[in-house]
């Protein structure tokens, strides 16, 4: 709605304003998601021109969005385990400039994966590059990553030094959901196998804590060795949330002992499957199955009864 | 539920609008009560939203958490409220009365008032439950400190909400269990649990009949809910924006962000406000019942003890011992049966229920011999005998003990039943010492009287074992309470 | 035991069968005496839809706060191979260091269809059965036969196997504070886990084992500790809730019976003659309709309409010696009415009832 010339009084917009919050309301009541989406455009812009009669000025403030990575779940990182059923439309989210001057984000993840030295998920890969690096690294903006960096690959081979991509599974070497490697990896590096989230997480822990003992300790880094120490057996030797991360390494260590062998079989005969059957970029971004579809279907329909 | 009050929500639903199920009120209703209706967050324990408080209706402090998922923001709320609650538990004392020394010659004292909180429903006392239990643990110094107030507030709600479990208890009743005690609607339980519905049911505005106004109030937009759970149309659609631009706000930005998101929940809380003062009205309207100013010294009593120990006791413990819990269950059993019995003798309505069960019965004095006297022992005595005629199904058999529901000192026997409905009591007391009845104890004829074998003291106290000798089957004696560092440190996340 | 599918299809109409999932499943098993909603769920009917389309429409919406809540602390759990859920299975079931293999049976590679989903979860189940091979399977996809249908059940459930045995694991984020967590939500988590422990019984008697002894009736609820996000587990005994489950799924496949004694034309489809489609099959409105069943504002409409008893809740009913009607029970409070010879006790107390109530309102004793 255009404002019109004679600007409406603050009480008008108030009155308008819960007008339309009703109206909102009612149209997600009764299962009519455009008529709310379109109340919903007219209640911002309501509230804008109260802001502006009332207060004077337009915008809501410098929004510095960057600090969405830890803590407050983004709504697109959720998006994968959402019920299927009424899921309400999340504000839109903000979106922020990359602060001029800074790491670009694939930059970042990649300096953040090389500390790691292991598949990661986004929030341990934010995690990480907010307790060693400068800067945030939000969450929510590695989700994106992989299909960008496809799309480069598949457009200009070889182009870029590393491509941040995919793990494989280890049985049907195609993406494995939420986690990122590099390409410059050993392919067995970033093959997932059932052992692999493990002897991964175990492998993060050492490579993490051999890196905190090289730098003077902060609360961001007590914090995500804690994370690992509370989940590995004998790590936590001291008080509740402080990690020695010299125990923390052996206990990850001894763990680590029991799976290896039988993770490092899984991954290897996977890795040479994916060499014998996978081009350049089915080895970086995984196979694609969708053709694999009606193939399953038929044998489930035979054992079926 | 019984088949009288059945017939109270049926007619209910024939004429349109609540009818009483009592005739008095029966339960303390302080000159100023703590009103408070309380928010808190969807899918969260006890993360408040916000609250509206206060003693008069026509200025309710609002309290409001602008980022409910925000710990700090959680314990100053926690802190606003401590200032507002406990400065009106401290002006609530009124006098102090002196009472005659205890059993060991220890001095007693009992305040001339005491606190009353009002909450809309039960989730009202649930959330407050948890925010006692959440915040009584509280260190006030080292790394997790908090207001010394914060743990003091949660000492005190976790002693309200424990009061509430009492039976007969008036020290934070919820309005929605406390209308239905005294009014039956014409729509389910389930239904009667919306306040708006059921104050609407009873007190339907000008122009409107019961089940309209309840039917308004069954629309979210038209009448938000009493909380604390909010509606999660209004979540989704004012709320979590709210929120998002006050966490998206920088400068002086925020103070206006967080002036949103208290204007948008004070939205919520204003109606509720308001209907909370409209019930108390309506409670008012009922004359006090006669027992009710004997309950209200036990929780005077009760406030007393656990103010004055306050300084020296340790924050109550997450859960009882058995000795502990043993004797609490036996107390509120016995609060139970004289709350009961109480209600029935203070208010005819209550007193059918015992009528319509045989336990009670009532009628006219048709026949009396108010000098009679039993002469087969050494010395004679009163008992004068009373012939009742009755309608009520009397499930009494010969012998039983009985007193008059008007004057339960008056007591008695059943002797006979006649097939005619016509009862003989043999008066045995509570007319006097002398042969001749004190004027006015004994009925005469063409009186209208109600004999029950209820009684108003009921079995005495039990005795339990000392902590120390907790019997080995309940785990010997327990370790004594004190709260640990664990404790203190717990996480309000 | 004939197939009703075909007769229930056309009840349905155009519209496409339902999705199930475990609550909507457990929701079955509420009010099993009304006929209005187990035809209505036997035919897959989109209860909702109907709802709305009589003007009666539900907000059961749930609050995207608590959403985030759950997905928070579910991702959590699971997060870095789950390694919290690992650490409360050691510590609570003994679960020995080397067991800790993952397998995510949520998508196969990058397909999310539901067909090649079962197959990898029947596979891997039947790997497990055979081999003891696995520890952890998240999101298993699992089919449970509803009313001669099959019916995926979209899981939020991680399965776990430990000596050829499996246990259902859910995570839920209600808070358990000091032990306890509230009834209600345990209940309804309890009620969903049944439904997972029957649909993979059936699974593994389909693969020739003994459901029985494969799968655990105790399941293990992971919900936060008091106010933290620290995850406990609590193991809940769901044998109750699965004999009801089944009684009621067996029930479900009976509805045929009533389905018979329908007229032909009848159908559920969104059209001008749906209200009388729908008011054909009775239905039994109870006030707790209200949290399980989409159509309860229709029926508790249609019951005050009709002055029915029963929508002033179960006990006041009962309290009326089951006379349905209002009007009727206040004749019979009365006096206007005479009353049939089996009522003959209820009217009397109901008499009684109105005199003692006019006594004391009167002020007369």
């Amino acid at each position: 709605m255009p404002s019109s010339p004679g600007a409406p009084s603050p009480e008008e917009l108030e009155a308008r304003i819960a007008e339309l919050r009703t109206a909102v309301r009612r149209a997600m009541a009764a299962g009519d998601r455009q008529a709310a989406r379109a109340h919903r455009a007219e209640l911002r812009a309501a509230e804008g021109a109260w802001d502006e009669a009332v207060l004077g000025d337009t915008a809501l403030g410098d929004t510095a969005l960057g600090d969405t990575a830890l803590g407050e779940p983004a709504p697109d990182e959720t998006a994968d385990d959402a019920p299927s059923g009424e899921r309400p439309a999340p504000p839109p989210p903000p979106r922020a400039a990359v602060p001029r001057g800074l790491v670009p984000v694939r930059e970042r993840v990649h300096q953040a994966l090389t500390l790691i030295g292991a598949p990661a998920a986004p929030k341990l890969i934010a995690s990480v590059y907010a307790a060693f690096l400068p800067g945030q690294l939000p969450a929510a903006r590695l989700t994106s990553l992989r299909r960008d960096e496809e799309r480069s690959f598949r457009s200009a081979p070889y182009a870029r030094p590393y491509y941040l991509c995919a793990a494989l599974t280890a049985d049907l070497l195609a993406p494995a959901r939420g986690l990122l490697t590099v390409s410059t990896w050993p392919l067995e590096q970033r093959i997932s196998g059932p052992l692999s989230a493990r002897t991964d997480f175990l492998t993060a822990a050492i490579r993490i804590a051999e890196h905190a003992e090289r730098r003077p300790d902060s609360p961001d880094v007590q914090r995500l060795l804690w994370r690992f120490a509370a989940n590995i057996p004998g790590a936590a030797t001291g008080a509740v949330g402080t990690v020695e991360p010299g125990a923390l390494i052996a206990a990850a260590r001894a763990e680590l002992d029991v799976h290896a062998e039988t993770d490092r079989r899984q991954r290897r005969r996977a890795a040479d499957r994916a060499r014998a059957q996978l081009d350049d970029a089915g080895r970086l971004f995984g196979a694609r199955l969708r053709a694999m579809r009606s193939a399953t279907g038929t044998t489930d329909g035979e054992d079926d009864r | 539920m019984s088949t009288l009050t059945s017939l109270a929500q049926l007619q209910a639903v024939a004429s349109g609008v609540a009818q009483p199920l009592a005739t008095v009120r029966h339960c303390h209703l302080a000159e100023a009560p703590l009103v408070m209706v309380p928010l808190k967050l969807a899918g969260e324990a006890a993360a408040p939203l916000a609250v509206m408080l206060g003693s008069d209706p026509g200025s309710p402090t609002l309290l409001v958490v602008p980022q409910p998922r925000n710990r700090d923001q959680r314990f100053a709320f926690a802190a606003d409220l401590a200032r507002v609650a406990l400065k009106y538990i401290e002006s609530s004392r009124g006098q102090v009365e002196e009472l005659p020394p205890g059993k060991e010659g220890e001095e007693r004292i009992r305040y001339s008032d005491a606190p009353q909180l009002l909450v809309p429903n039960r989730g009202g006392v649930a959330f407050l439950r948890m925010l006692g239990r959440s915040t009584r643990f509280r260190r006030t110094d080292g790394p997790y400190a908090v207001e010394p107030s914060v743990p003091v507030l949660g000492r005190w709600l976790t002693w309200f909400t424990d009061r509430y479990d009492h039976p007969g208890s008036c020290l934070l009743l919820t309005m929605t269990e406390t209308l239905r005690l005294h009014w039956a609607t014409g729509q389910s339980a389930l239904e009667d649990g919306n306040l708006a519905a059921l104050v609407g049911w009873i007190d339907p505005p000008e122009g409107l009949t019961g089940p309209q106004a309840a039917a308004l109030a069954e629309d979210p937009l038209a009448t938000p809910p009493a909380g604390p759970t909010t509606d999660p149309g209004f979540d989704n659609e004012v709320l979590a924006p709210a929120v998002a631009a006050y966490d998206a706000a920088r400068g002086p930005a925020r103070d206006r962000a967080e002036e949103r998101v208290r204007a948008v929940l004070e939205t919520q809380l204003a109606p509720t406000w308001e209907l909370m003062w409209r019930a108390v009205g309506l409670l008012r309207g009922l004359p006090e019942g006669a027992s009710v100013p004997q309950r209200w010294e036990r929780d005077r009593d009760s406030f007393t003890y656990f103010h004055q120990t306050f300084g020296e006791a340790y924050p109550q413990a997450r859960r009882d011992s058995p000795v502990r819990a043993a004797k609490r269950l036996h107390d509120m059993e016995r609060a139970q049966d004289a709350y009961d019995a109480q209600r029935a003798f203070d208010d005819p309505l209550v007193m059918a229920e015992h009528r319509l069960n045989g336990l009670a019965f009532g009628g006219e004095v048709t026949g009396c011999d108010p000098t009679r006297k039993d002469e087969s022992g050494k010395r004679p005595k009163l008992r004068p005998h009373v012939w009742v005629r009755t309608g009520d199904p009397v499930r009494l058999d010969p012998g039983t003990t009985v007193c008059s529901a008007a004057n339960p000192k008056i007591k008695g026997t059943v002797v006979e039943i006649g097939p005619d409905g016509a009862v003989l009591v043999e008066l045995t007391g509570g007319m006097g010492r002398k042969l001749t009845p004190e004027p006015g104890t004994v009925p005469q004829v063409g009186d209208r009287v109600v004999f029950t074998s209820l009684t108003l003291g009921s079995f005495g106290p039990s005795r339990f074992p000392d902590k120390e000798n907790t019997p080995w089957t309940h785990g010997g004696p327990p370790a004594d309470y004190e709260p640990t560092d664990d404790d203190a440190a717990e996480d309000w996340s | 035991m004939s197939m009703t599918a075909p007769d229930l299809d056309r009840l349905r109409g155009v519209a496409a069968p339902r999705n199930h999932d475990a609550r909507t499943i457990a929701a079955l098993t509420a009010n099993p005496g009304c006929a209005r909603r187990g035809v209505m769920d036997a035919a897959g009917v989109d209860k909702d839809a109907v709802a709305r389309h009589l003007g009666f429409g539900v907000p059961f919406g749930q609050s995207q706060f608590a959403i985030t809540r759950g997905n928070t602390f579910e991702a959590q759990v699971k997060a870095d191979g789950c390694a919290e859920l690992l650490t409360l299975l050691r510590d609570r079931l003994g679960l020995e260091v080397p067991e800790v293999a993952y397998d995510d049976l949520g998508a196969v590679g990058d397909n999310e269809g539901r067909e090649v989903r079962h197959a990898r979860t029947r596979k891997l189940v039947q790997r497990a059965l055979e081999t003891g091979e696995g520890t952890l399977f998240d999101h298993p996809l699992l089919r449970l036969d509803i009313a001669g249908r099959p019916a995926y059940l979209e899981p939020d459930v991680i399965a776990f196997q430990l000596g050829g045995r499996f246990h259902i694991v859910e995570i839920k984020s209600f808070a358990v504070i000091d032990g306890q967590a509230e009834a209600d939500q345990v209940a309804a988590a309890a009620r969903q886990s049944a439904v997972y422990v029957l649909a993979l019984r059936r699974l593994v008697a389909e693969l020739g084992h003994d459901p029985v002894e494969k799968v655990a009736h105790e399941v293990f609820l992971v919900c936060p500790e008091n106010f933290s996000n620290r995850p406990t587990a609590t193991p809940v005994d769901i044998r109750p809730q699965l004999a009801v489950l089944e009684r009621q799924l067996a029930r479900l496949t009976r509805v045929d019976t009533i389905v018979a004694q329908l007229p032909e034309e009848i159908t559920f489809d969104l059209g001008e003659a749906l209200e009388e489609a729908v008011r054909t099959v009775e239905a039994r409105y109870a006030p707790e309709c209200m949290s399980s069943c989409e159509m309860a504002f229709f029926c508790r409409a249609e019951a005050r309409a009709c002055g029915a008893t029963g929508a002033l809740g179960r006990s006041v009913r009962d309290d009326l010696g089951g006379v349905d009607s209002v009007e009727t029970a206040l004749a019979l409070a009365e006096g206007v009415l005479e009353p049939s010879e089996d009522l003959a006790e209820t009217a009397e107390q109901l008499r009684l009832a109105a005199r003692l109530r006019r006594e004391a309102l009167a002020g007369v004793a």
